[in-house]
């Protein structure tokens, strides 16, 4: 390359040169940046939701890490904590209070995405196993929230839970052993909390991430479903 | 708006001739559109987050059950179902058949809803039964939440 055309590239071409000599941005950002998004989708809402889902979830993940360097799973200290959080950190109650209503309404988008596929048919060929993937993400978020409700160890999420595992519980064959593996023993106490806690920030993270990440390169494959 | 018009092969027949269809490119029009929507999203839920915070009741106390008492908004068709479903089906006890069915089998039926509707068509008008399906099951999840709501402990 001539010296002089070097000297005259502004900083963001030297800096997309040095990456395209390395990453061969050329080829690889076309297909990205000019994907066609169908013209039906962009102007129908509808096809939001499943957006509105994702957005929530990134929310989750921000004001979950806050909460999580507060908060502390142990029946003495998780009450104090989430108390703490609610009345003494800095923008802890918005951070909670944030935390909340995202989980809430991921639910619900997740719930209203599903509808919508079902009564557009959009699971037909070839997307039968994006409706299954979305099936386990429905239920990831369900568990996620159960998982959630029982951490600020009040008295509404000791009984919702004290509900929630007996009914789970109380399924034939597995029943037991579901019980035993949520609750770490017969009642609810140190060892669930600690359970409840890991499933929540660590385990159901992992298997989201995972169905997630399936979920949409399904899509950008198949591309969105066109027909009404 | 730039509208682009690309080509694309219809999956379903193999002599077919390109369909156009009419798309925006992903960048900038349908990150645009995506960025507002979240704006709005994202500012919504600081709006709910500051008029309606997120509750802490007193420390939990195993030996002190609060009355009435419900599961999460999301469970309460599973724990209606639970408080409905009150009889014996032969040798089956009223209380499996509470927890199997709102739980192992919608969920089951739900994970095997696109190889049991092997109805090609998407068009609505296509598909009386599977809307008619659809309808049924909505109407069901709200009547037992209601009925959970209703039959709280």
């Amino acid at each position: 390359m001539p010296e002089q055309l070097e000297v005259s590239m502004t900083i963001y071409d030297k800096i997309y040169k040095w990456l395209d000599d390395r990453f061969k941005l050329r080829e690889l950002l076309p297909s990205i940046v000019k994907h066609p998004a169908p013209e039906y989708a962009v102007s129908n809402p509808l096809y939001c939701l499943g957006g509105t889902a994702f957005l929530c979830f990134l929310i989750l993940v921000i004001t979950g890490i806050f909460l999580a360097m507060y908060y502390k799973p142990t029946p003495d200290e998780a009450y104090k904590s989430v108390q703490n959080i609610m009345t003494a950190v800095p923008m802890g109650s918005l951070v909670r209070s944030t935390h909340h209503w995202a989980a809430n309404t991921m639910i619900a988008a997740v719930m209203l995405h599903m509808i919508r596929i079902y009564f557009m048919g959009a699971y037909k060929k070839p997307r039968e196993l994006n409706w299954v993937v979305g099936i386990f993400l429905l239920l990831t978020v369900t568990t996620f929230g159960f998982s959630g409700y029982l951490l600020p160890w009040d008295q509404l999420s000791f009984w919702a839970t004290k509900i929630g595992t007996g009914i789970a519980g109380s399924l034939p064959v597995i029943g037991g052993y579901i019980s035993l593996l949520l609750m770490g023993g017969n009642d609810i106490g140190a060892d669930t909390l600690t359970r409840f806690f890991a499933i929540h920030v660590l385990i159901l993270p992992i298997a989201i991430a995972t169905l997630l990440g399936l979920h949409f390169i399904m899509v950008r494959i198949q591309g969105i479903s066109g027909r009404l | 708006m730039a509208i682009i018009e690309i080509e694309q092969p219809k999956a379903e027949e193999q002599h077919s001739e390109p369909v156009r269809v009419r798309g925006l490119p992903f960048f900038p029009h349908f990150l645009l559109r995506e960025v507002v929507v979240m704006c709005l999203i994202g500012g919504s839920l600081l709006l709910l987050a500051s008029y309606y915070p997120a509750g802490l009741l007193s420390p939990a106390d195993p030996f002190t059950t609060p009355t009435p008492i419900y599961p999460e908004w999301y469970f309460l068709y599973v724990f209606g179902f639970l408080k409905f479903w009150t009889f014996d089906l032969g040798p089956i006890p009223a209380k499996i058949i509470g927890v199997t069915v709102p739980m192992v089998l919608w969920y089951g039926l739900l994970i095997l809803v696109p190889f049991i509707d092997r109805n090609p068509s998407a068009d609505i008008r296509n598909r009386k039964i599977a809307v008619a399906l659809g309808v049924i099951a909505l109407l069901g999840i709200l009547f037992f939440t209601y009925y959970g709501i209703v039959h709280g402990e």
